[in-house]
């Protein structure tokens, strides 16, 4: 076990880098120190990129964007709390928010969704002020459960006519871009059904068909199985993909909003998280161990039957997502 | 070890020789990918029963009758395994792994009703299984395996070009998956040499050669046809078996698996 270990890490460290590493349970237990400076996301990202120069991207074979390689997830610490926060304790240090619209950065939530988003956070039993007595769900994350955004990573793009598939260790999503129908609305999916169409210099997917089983983050942000999602991602140098997501859902929103943080092609540097800024470099690191690029198995379900069984014992309900009250 | 390889090369060869023999089939030209290999890109799912028992088997509540998929008609279980299979066949219920959503191991999966999708680049091939989003990679960048001991459940995959035939070689497995739903099962010292070849447009043979010493009398080979989904709108979904297995037992203490 220890030995799968410490290969899955060295892996994962030697082909992802550190951004992607945050994505997953075992760099989850990264411990934050409390002098750790605010990490950049969102309000950092939209002042850097409305600096750069305007760029091309080179096109495939078949005459749309090349997006291919293998590409990092948002950094810092992820998906802990996609709201601007401040250091809360070892596993959550001090970030700016995901949210690039509304410009105040919060998400936009009914009376209703705000009053479920706080109901989720205080039954978290994590020791923080303002919980309530009694345990209500755990972080889907705890599972296993796979999402799209910010604690989905993107992994290896390929790309082939008509498809855009992106590879992690973990799982793949196959993006069809030919134009396909989506299915009815009573097919559900953790990350829905995705649609995608090239604007140009832009893929644009379209995600319907979500269960609303899944989190935003560790601290209870949610959507519903009401909710559309929007990603676009666009190069906007040789090795950043400019990410963004919308989310659109009415029963808990009072308007559409986004997320919107830079994507790191792997190798390339991040967020320094010892000085809170970018830290990026020209070219990929090249690794001379013949193994630093391959993907080895990342069997996240392995190990789970330990934290299901705590989760359980422990009196923590399954989330089966939030029902608003019909309008 | 040198016996053991031995032995697989020629049941490897054996296998080859019956069924180009028994199929009379035409050699199949297959169309190349630009780096000039045989193209099994696509959406491929298997029409059997193998998943239920990869031997002959009669049909019982929720299984399907069907032909085995093993040369030959019968695993060659060592006799202290075969008691051990049987055990496992009684007790299924409880101790398949696939009841506890587990990634199925190799070749288990490639006959579960699921489909799966081929990629291939330059340095790897991509299996991409609908099956809990399974992700296996079979590099041909000219690494060897990785030394051990390492324990994968999908084990540790590398294929080559054996003329228009996909060959990949996998190894480092747990003890921790079957072969099927009867209680076929094997030990970490598994050792699978799949081999994927189109025989047309739409279809593909699938045959996986497994060696195990410490279960097996010898190495072994089960073959089938793998379909291409012709459906228009063919595409992989979704299936996170381990989420629904929670949802639906979570409230039920007497159903919940994880105790």
């Amino acid at each position: 076990m220890s030995h799968r270990l410490l290969m899955w890490l060295a892996a994962a460290a030697a082909v992802l880098g550190l951004t992607m590493a945050t994505l997953e349970p075992l760099a989850a237990q990264a411990r934050w120190d409390p002098k750790t400076p605010k990490l950049p996301m969102a309000r950092t990202w939209v002042a850097y990129k409305a600096k750069l120069p305007p760029y091309t991207p080179p096109r495939t074979p078949d005459g749309v964007p090349d997006l291919q390689g293998t590409w990092g997830g948002p950094g810092g610490a992820g998906g802990d709390d996609i709201e601007e926060h401040e250091y809360v304790d070892v596993t959550t240090p001090p970030q700016e928010t995901f949210v690039s619209d509304p410009p105040d950065g919060l998400i936009p939530y009914t009376a209703y969704g705000l009053a479920q988003r706080n109901a989720h956070r205080a039954g978290l039993s994590r020791g923080w002020p303002g919980e309530s007595p009694d345990r209500l769900y755990a972080d889907p994350n705890t599972y296993c459960m796979v999402s799209i955004g910010p604690r989905g990573g993107i992994g290896e793009i390929i790309q082939q006519p008509g498809v855009v598939i992106m590879v992690t260790a973990r799982t793949h999503r196959v993006i069809p871009t030919d134009g396909r129908s989506h299915l009815s609305d009573r097919a559900k999916f953790w990350r829905g059904i995705p649609r995608g169409r090239w604007d140009g210099n832009t893929l644009v997917v379209d995600v319907r068909g979500l269960n609303g089983k899944h989190w935003f983050d560790s601290v209870g942000n949610f959507h519903t199985e009401n909710t559309r999602m929007i990603e676009r991602l666009t190069l906007v140098d040789a090795n950043t993909i400019d990410y963004a997501l919308t989310v659109e859902d009415p029963t808990v929103y009072s308007r559409p909003w986004t997320m919107n943080y830079p994507v790191r092609r792997a190798g390339t540097g991040g967020t320094d998280n010892a000085t809170g800024k970018y830290n990026w470099r020209a070219a990929p690191v090249v690794d001379n161990d013949p193994y630093a690029r391959e993907v080895w198995e990342n069997n996240c379900t392995e190990g789970i039957s330990v934290n299901v069984r705590n989760m359980h014992s422990l009196g923590f309900k399954w989330f089966r997502g939030v029902t608003p009250p019909r309008q | 070890m040198r016996t053991h390889a031995v032995l697989l090369a020629a049941a490897l060869a054996a296998s080859v020789g019956v069924l180009t023999g028994a199929a009379q089939a035409p050699a199949y030209s297959p169309p190349r990918t630009p780096d000039g290999h045989p193209d099994l890109q696509g959406i491929w799912q298997v029409l059997n029963t193998a998943a239920w028992d990869l031997e002959d088997h009669g049909a019982t509540l929720g299984v399907p009758a069907g032909r085995g998929v093993v040369e030959g008609g019968t695993i060659p279980y060592q006799p202290a395994a075969l008691a051990r299979k049987q055990e496992n066949a009684r007790n299924r219920a409880t101790l398949d792994p696939e009841r506890r959503c587990g990634l199925p191991g190799v070749p288990r999966i490639t006959y579960m009703p699921y489909p799966f999708r081929i990629v291939q680049q330059r340095d790897k091939i991509s299996f991409l299984y609908e099956y809990l989003g399974v992700v296996r990679f079979a590099y041909m960048n000219g690494n060897p395996h990785p030394r051990g001991p390492i324990e994968w459940f999908m084990g540790d995959s590398r294929a080559s070009w054996d003329g228009n035939t996909l060959v990949v070689d996998v190894v480092h497995f747990t003890d921790q998956t079957w072969l099927d739903r009867a209680g076929n099962f094997h030990s970490e010292a598994l050792h699978v040499v799949e081999r994927y070849t189109r025989t047309g447009p739409d279809h593909m043979l699938y045959q996986a050669t497994i060696e195990d010493p410490k279960v097996f009398t010898r190495p072994w080979t089960i073959s089938m046809p793998l379909y291409r989904r012709q459906e228009r709108d063919a595409e992989l979904l979704e299936y996170e078996c381990l989420s629904y297995l929670l949802e639906d037992t979570w409230d039920r203490p007497e159903a919940f698996p994880f105790k």
